[in-house]
This record gives C-alpha cells, sequence and structure tokens, in this order.
C-alpha cells in the first residue's frame, strides 16, 4: 500500500474540512480525488505530506507513519501545488535546480534530472526565462517539473490544471499518465470529471470532506440506477402524451425543454427501442436522437442531489 | 545541502531588485542628500546672522521684556539677528521690499507678530523664535502669577537664552559632529532596513506564508537548517551593502569615523544581524499579510530613525531626556549612540553599553523567531 488515510479529521475552527476521510492507495494506480470546489482535496493533501496539523486519524505512506521528520519517506514523494510555487528571481533551469537539489545531492546525476524534466514538460526553449515572463501554461509545466524532477514514486497534483489551455492540459494529462507508465504511483486531485475520467484507474469521489463513493469509473457508474440518457429533438408534444412516456417501463424521468425531450431511463437494455416506438406510435415527429452513457457527474448527482459543478 | 540552499537562497535575495534598492540604493541616496545639503550649510563656517527688523512703536517700548530678549540675542560674535530698528510700519515694509530685512517683529496690544518675505532657513528661523517667546511668555506669566518671587531667582536670563536653542534647530550653526550623527542613524536605518531580508527569508521558509516555501517544508531536508542557510545568505548581503555604505561615507563623502576602525566594522556587523533577526522576527510573530509585516517594519526603521534624530537632531536629546526608556529600545538609536559614543568619547563604556542592549535584542528575537519556526506543521495553510 502506498498511501493508507484512516478516519482523517480536520477543523478549521468550527468548519470541519475533513470528516472520517478514509481512503488508500495502491502501487502504479492513479487515483483521482474527485470533488467540487471546497471538498477537502487540499486540505486531504496538506494533512497527508504533515503540512498541516489534523484533528483525529492516521496516515500512513509506503508503510509508514507519515511525520514532519520523516525524511526517507517525503524523500520518494513529489508534489505539485495547485497554485504555481516557483521564485520569480530564479530561471526556469535554477528552480527546477534548486527544488532538485533539495532531495538529490550529487551534482552530476542533478544535472542530468533537471535537463530530463526540462524535456518532459518540453521547456527547452525557455530554460532561462524567469516565470514572470511565461503564459500561464508554461508557468504550470514549470511548476509540475519543480515537483517531479528528482524521480519520486510517489506524485502527488493538486489541481495542476487550473486556468490552463486545452493544449497544455492535454500535455500535462498525458505527461502524467507517462510518468505513471514510468512506474510512480499518481494522486491526482480535480474538480473536472473528464479529466479524472480520462486518466485515472480509480476514482475517490469527495463531497463535504467525506468520501461517498469510491471505484473505477464504471464501478461508479454501475452503482447508481441511472442506466442511459436519451435527448429527442421533439418538436411538439402533449402534456398527456408526455405522462404516458414516464409510465413507460424503465424510463425514469421525462423533461421536454427548447424542444428537447429528455428522458432518463434506468439500466435496461432497449430503451431507446421503447422510445422511438412510443414516438412513432403517436405520430409524434422528431428529428436528432441520441443517447448517452452516465458521466462522474450524474454520479455525483444522484448521491448528492447537486451537480459536481457549480 | 546547507550550500546549496545558501547559493540559491543568495541568487533569489541578490535579484530582488526592489530589496537592493531600499537596503542599498535609498542608503547611498539619502547620504549624498544629506551630504548636499550640509555642504551648503557649512560653505559660510559659521552662522550668518539674519536680518530682522523691529518697529519700534510705543508697545514695543514698553514691552521690556522682549525688548531684552531681542536685543540680546542682536550682539556678540554669534548673535542671532542683525537688528534694524524701524520708526514706522511703513519703513519695515519699505526695508522688507527692498530685501534690507528678511522680516519683522512688531508688538501691538500684548501680541507678538512676525511679518516675512518668502520663505526659507532665515524665516522659518524669525519664526521659531517668536514661537519661542510667545511660549516662553505665557509661562513666565503664569509663573510670576503664582509665585512673583521667581523673577529674582534668575528666570528671566533662563528665558532670554534663546539662542542657542534657536540656532540648534536651524541646524545651520551645527558642529562637525552634530552633523556625523545624521549619518550615524543614516547607517542605523539602513541596518533596520535589512529586516526586509529577515522578512523574505521567514516568507520563504514558512509554509502558512507562501507556497514555495511549503514545497521545501515537504523536502528531506530539516527546515531550521535551510532557514540558517537562507539567513546566512542574506545576512552576508546586508553586511556587504552596509560596508558599501560605510565605504561611501568614508571615502567618497569623507564622513569621519574615527579611529577605530576595527570597532566601526564590528558595530555594522552586530548592526545587520540586529536589522536581520529584528525582521525574521516580527514576520513570524505578526500573523498578518505582507503588507502589514512591512507595514510595521517600515514604521519602526523610520520611526526609530526619526527618533534617533535622523531628520532633526533635536529629537535624539530631546527622546534621551524626556523619554530615556524610548531611547534605549528604539535598536535605531542604540547603533546610533554606538557610533557616536566610538567617535566622541574616549572611555567605551558607552559603547559598550549599546552594544550591550543590540546583543540582547538580537538574542531576543532569534530565540522569538526559533520558537515559531522550529514548528513543522500548520494549523492552517
Ligand atoms: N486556512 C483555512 N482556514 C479556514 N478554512 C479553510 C482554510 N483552508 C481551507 N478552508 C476551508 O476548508 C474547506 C476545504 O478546502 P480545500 O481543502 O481547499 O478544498 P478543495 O481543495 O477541495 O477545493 C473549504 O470549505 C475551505 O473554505
Ligand atoms: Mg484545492
Amino acid at each position: 500500500m502506498i498511501i493508507q488515510v484512516k478516519n482523517l479529521v480536520k477543523r478549521y475552527g468550527d468548519l470541519v474540512a475533513l470528516d472520517h476521510l478514509s481512503f488508500n492507495v495502491k502501487e502504479g494506480e492513479i487515483v483521482g480525488l474527485l470533488g467540487p470546489n471546497g471538498s477537502g482535496k487540499s486540505t486531504a493533501i496538506h494533512c497527508i505530506l504533515s503540512l498541516l496539523k489534523y484533528d483525529k486519524g492516521d496516515i500512513e505512506i509506503f508503510g509508514k507513519k507519515m511525520t514532519p521528520d520523516a525524511y526517507d519517506v517525503k524523500r520518494d514523494i513529489g508534489l505539485v501545488m495547485q497554485n504555481v510555487a516557483v521564485f520569480d528571481e530564479l530561471t526556469v533551469y535554477e528552480n527546477i535546480n534548486y527544488f532538485c537539489g533539495l532531495y538529490v545531492r550529487d551534482r552530476a546525476e542533478r544535472k542530468r534530472l533537471v535537463d530530463e524534466a526540462i524535456a518532459f514538460v518540453e521547456l527547452e526553449a525557455f530554460k532561462k526565462f524567469y516565470p514572470k515572463k511565461l503564459s500561464g501554461g508554461l508557468l504550470r509545466r514549470l511548476n509540475i517539473a519543480c515537483g517531479i524532477a528528482h524521480k519520486p514514486k510517489l506524485i502527488i497534483l493538486d489541481e495542476p490544471t487550473v486556468a490552463v489551455d486545452p493544449q497544455s492540459r492535454n500535455k500535462i494529462l498525458e505527461g502524467i499518465e507517462h510518468l505513471n507508465a514510468q512506474g510512480a504511483t499518481i494522486v491526482y486531485t480535480s474538480h473536472y470529471m473528464e479529466e479524472v475520467e480520462q486518466i485515472c484507474s480509480r476514482i475517490v469521489i469527495i463531497d463535504k470532506g467525506r468520501v461517498i463513493a469510491s471505484g473505477t469509473k464504471e464501478e461508479l457508474k454501475a452503482m447508481i440506477t441511472l442506466g442511459e440518457k436519451i435527448t429527442v429533438e421533439v418538436f411538439t408534444i402533449e402534456e398527456d402524451q408526455l405522462r404516458v412516456l414516464r409510465e413507460q417501463p424503465g424510463i425514469m424521468s421525462v423533461d421536454y425543454v427548447s424542444k428537447q425531450l429528455i428522458i432518463k431511463s434506468d439500466k435496461g437494455n432497449n430503451n431507446l427501442e421503447i422510445v422511438l416506438e412510443f414516438l412513432k406510435a403517436n405520430h409524434i415527429g422528431f428529428g436528432r436522437i441520441y443517447s448517452e452513457l452516465p458521466t462522474l457527474n450524474d454520479v455525483f448527482l444522484e448521491i448528492t442531489g447537486k451537480q459536481l459543478r457549480d | 545541502m546547507f550550500i546549496h540552499v545558501f547559493i540559491y537562497r543568495f541568487k533569489c535575495l541578490i535579484r530582488d531588485r526592489q530589496m537592493v534598492f531600499w537596503t542599498l540604493l535609498f542608503p547611498l541616496l539619502l547620504a549624498t542628500f544629506f551630504y548636499m545639503a550640509f555642504i551648503n550649510l557649512n560653505s559660510d563656517e559659521t552662522f550668518r546672522p539674519i536680518h530682522a527688523g523691529v518697529i519700534s512703536n510705543a508697545a514695543y517700548q514698553q514691552d521690556q521684556s522682549f525688548r531684552s530678549v531681542l536685543t540680546d540675542v542682536s550682539k556678540g560674535e554669534d548673535r542671532l539677528f542683525n537688528l534694524k530698528v524701524a520708526s514706522s510700519k511703513e519703513k519695515a515694509d519699505q526695508w522688507l521690499k527692498s530685501n534690507r530685512i528678511q522680516g519683522y517683529y512688531f508688538i501691538s496690544g500684548k501680541e507678538l507678530h512676525l511679518t516675512v518675505k518668502g520663505s526659507g532657513m532665515d524665516q522659518s528661523i524669525m519664526k521659531s523664535f517668536a514661537d519661542q517667546y510667545r511660549h516662553d511668555h505665557i509661562a513666565v506669566e503664569d509663573i510670576l502669577q503664582t509665585n512673583p518671587l521667581a523673577l529674582n531667582h534668575g528666570l528671566m536670563a533662563d528665558v532670554s537664552n534663546h539662542q542657542s536653542f534657536v540656532k540648534e534647530t536651524s541646524g545651520g550653526s551645527a558642529e562637525p559632529n552634530n552633523i556625523l550623527n545624521y549619518f550615524y542613524s543614516l547607517i542605523a536605518m539602513a541596518c533596520l532596513y535589512g529586516s526586509f531580508w529577515g522578512m523574505k527569508e521567514i516568507i520563504d521558509i514558512q509554509a502558512d506564508l507562501s507556497d514555495r516555501a511549503a514545497r521545501i517544508n515537504v523536502a528531506p531536508i530539516h527546515k531550521l537548517n535551510a532557514f540558517l542557510a537562507g539567513s546566512c545568505a542574506a545576512l552576508v548581503i546586508l553586511f556587504t551593502e552596509i560596508l558599501i555604505l560605510l565605504a561611501y561615507l568614508h571615502f567618497g563623502l569623507k564622513i569621519n569615523f574615527g579611529n577605530r576602525a576595527g570597532y566601526v566594522l564590528l558595530t555594522a556587523f552586530i548592526g545587520s544581524v540586529l536589522g536581520l533577526s529584528f525582521g525574521a522576527f516580527v514576520s513570524a510573530a505578526v500573523k498578518k499579510g505582507e503588507g502589514v509585516k512591512t507595514a510595521i517594519l517600515m514604521a519602526v526603521s523610520m520611526g526609530g530613525s526619526f527618533l534617533s534624530g535622523m531628520m532633526v537632531m533635536n529629537m535624539k536629546y530631546l527622546v534621551a531626556e524626556y523619554v530615556p526608556l524610548l531611547a534605549w529600545i528604539n535598536p535605531v538609536n542604540l547603533l546610533t549612540d554606538a557610533f557616536y559614543s566610538l567617535y566622541y568619547y574616549d572611555s567605551l563604556q558607552r559603547y559598550a553599553l549599546n552594544m550591550g542592549m543590540m546583543c540582547a535584542f538580537i538574542v531576543l528575537f532569534c530565540a522569538g523567531t526559533y520558537q515559531i519556526v522550529r514548528r513543522w506543521n500548520y494549523a492552517s495553510l
């Protein structure tokens, strides 16, 4: 087990930021901590790393109790913070070299690692740049390079893609998968379900400092009753007809807004067929039609009753 | 590891242009301004009496005390005024217009009035003479009402002894070693500005103050070691800046520090440590934003410099006389006074006392900073 968190409680005054949070991370996984803003993801990361004092709970990393002076544990961890944390007075190269030097003493070895990290985030052309001169996306990449240059076994990334253009974002996500393929275990926090769905092998959904569900994305989606969301372009439909449609087997809910008929159905196999037959039988004209599988947002919605993103 | 952090902290600090400006260029500029101001004042060697007038009306003739004070300060080698007595207001105005006098006094009723042309050093001296007279005059009347016998005990002699006071605030007649004090407190101010380096070190090591610091806190290094390495870098920079300032004052502006070069350097070093540890302590202890920390450091450095006579020489004496405690807890004053007593006294007693106080402060600041920095994890980030 790489990380084991048991019953972690963290209060800020009266606010309970983490409420008996428990989860674990196994070797080789990419675990996504998914939750809306303010759900306690960063707080959890900071507690795990012994940056924050916590009120209760046990935290083990690499099978050892995590404490502020557990140097042998810290040596194998890389952290990429939510906010860009670099020195404005140091160049791209110097920043990475400085942070890497806190882990790696040997200079030749360090040079190799720093060059590798720079190549990894594709900042070769910006080595001598000061952070103030970098665009948001490049800055994020520098921030990542500073956290991972020492080749840690465990990499924790706290929302590394916030405020990043789509191109840089994809680069970052690919990079994370690459690091994982090289053997690093990854903890990735985000409030973007698409990202988490894209790269994480296991997902822990957090809300109000509690784990509300966890598993692979397939497992999570299997947990909820929603099986399929069917959207049909319909030009006119009567109230009565809507009511009848709602009573069809397998149909959970029907909404008609701005000429779109949105039908949520359970996990049955022939839901689309039922809908189409109903429309034809009632001579209701329709245009485009498509069907979606549930997203993590639907999972979140069904469990908490609110949207993942506000 | 220590060397690694030292080198990189050194780079971080030395490349912070704003900080280098305030801790090095600003004191150098200020020194230059002081120098130019004093050069002008000193060009006349001694104080030049001011051409002042007074209207000799009936009220003036009756007001014996003012008359005697005014004539008193207008005679002798080091007189304050070249007094011209005008028979009428028209006459005085005419003199004023043709620049034969800088201003004139006149009494009407029981009030002392002053008319000046333009503004400048002479005019302000005339004004402060008038203010002082009014002030003392009221005091004298009060005293005489309650204790008429005071007159026999030399009260008038006390009161009419204005000359030295007015001339000293003007700065014009300042003796060479008075001018020195301005430069000494300037060096002291520069040392205290070093507190900003201390603040930077704290912000970059305390994870609840910056995210950069959080990175250091999760690295497998001893936090206090890293802090010590950074502080050493800051001290090297600050002490070098102070040495540059001293060199500029000594070789460039030919300011005299006496013959005790070793002690002067020691004082500069202790001053640097004092500034640095003060900044670190305040930044660690005050749980407010960088703006508030900066404001506090600025207020103490500038306020302390003011109270130790950097802007007005007399401040130092006034504080020493009326609020001696303030003089002893004002770090800028301790430093200024250490330099001053090195130059002024043969005995090192007063110097040692100042240095002792500074060392006590340093121990206090370092201990306080240690208590805060040694904690590893935080209640909130
Ligand atoms: N330093 C702090 N003081 C008080 N409350 C805080 C502090 N940091 C975070 N919180 C609160 O704790 C909760 C969790 O915050 P955080 O861990 O930053 O969430 P996330 O990273 O998931 O967006 C939020 O309600 C936030 O307002
Ligand atoms: Mg966060």
